[in-house]
């Protein structure tokens, strides 16, 4: 009795673990396509202004790296505020570096 | 029953994170990652600083050639894909295509590094662009070459874990190792997108 009642629940709690599909990962690599093909056009086309240029590659480059982190690292799944933190804390002294570099080179 | 089994026999739902070992791994290995971004950020900077540096050697917009940046992106975006395809298969217990995806990730790691070494090969024996070239080289060489070093050392691992999974199967012990490489390639191909934008696509900018 016992026996059958596990065999009998046994495809229900598989059931409850139903595991994503790769369509979105899909559609994040091919978002991702798509923003390096901008990326790549705005400086292969020329004649576009420098400093807007390298907006659509700042933009291009945080846009992907966005999505890329939150589906492929899973960042944007819950239980993950402690990655979250990591990561900001890393770009932040990161981008900190690269400001602070420029500025005492350059100013 | 071996140790590295459910108590049922059977691999549980996310086996990388069914044990405390696991969990711990990929919170750690996600520090790791942060230190990583530092570590990156300070080489980004001093190649910032100096990109324009050229000491009447060549510079960025002479040297560069956007269809082999454009390729070497496209192989690392399409192997970051595969690794989500490996990590699907782990989800689904499907060791087979597991090891199918790992080796097509290994594969396409090594394409991008035949083309980085082609790459610097022709800057070093044609195009007289060196180490000691200018400072603009030596920041070049040192942030593109460490990414560099990164994807050999990802190619590496993720070879020795295939090796591992042909020995041992998928357990709660192998998944959390597979998982955490992972999430090491996805981060490589995130330092790449700054790099085929800042250095190469800005190079060419000017």
């Amino acid at each position: 009795m016992t026996a059958n009642q596990q065999s009998n629940e046994g495809p229900t709690v598989k059931h409850r673990h139903r595991v994503e599909g790769p369509e979105k990962h899909i559609i994040v690599f091919i978002f991702s396509i798509v923003l390096t093909a901008i990326a790549f056009a705005a400086v292969a086309a020329g004649g576009i202004n420098t400093a807007f240029t390298i907006i659509i590659l700042l933009v291009m480059a945080v846009l992907q790296v966005f999505v890329q982190m939150g589906y492929w690292m899973h960042l944007k799944d819950k239980g993950h505020l402690m990655p979250i933190l990591f990561m900001i804390g890393g770009f932040f002294v990161a981008s900190t570096c690269i400001v602070m570099a420029l500025f005492w080179v350059w100013w | 029953m071996s140790h590295a089994e459910h108590v049922n026999g059977e691999l549980p739902h996310e086996p990388e994170k069914a044990t405390l070992e696991g969990r711990n791994k990929i919170l750690g290995f996600w520090l790791f990652l942060g230190g990583e971004a530092v570590l990156f950020g300070t080489l980004f900077a001093t190649f910032l600083a100096l990109r324009g540096q050229n000491n009447e050697g060549p510079t960025a917009s002479e040297l560069f050639s956007l269809p082999i940046t454009a390729a070497a992106t496209l192989i690392l975006l399409v192997s970051s894909l595969t690794s989500v395809f490996a990590i699907q298969a782990l989800h689904r217990h499907n060791i087979e295509k597991l090891k199918l995806w790992l080796i097509v990730t290994v594969v396409l790691g090594l394409c991008f590094l035949g083309l980085e070494i082609y790459e610097f090969y022709e800057y070093v024996a044609h195009e007289s662009f060196n180490m000691k070239t200018s400072a603009f080289s030596s920041a070049f060489y040192t942030l593109v070459g460490f990414h560099g070093a990164h994807v050999a050392f990802g190619v590496v691992w993720i070879s020795l874990l295939i090796a591992q999974l042909f020995r041992k199967g998928l357990t709660v012990v192998t998944a959390p190792k597979v998982y955490v490489s992972a999430m090491y390639w996805h981060f490589i191909d995130v330092v790449w997108v700054f790099i085929f934008s800042v250095v190469y696509l800005l190079g060419k900018v000017g």
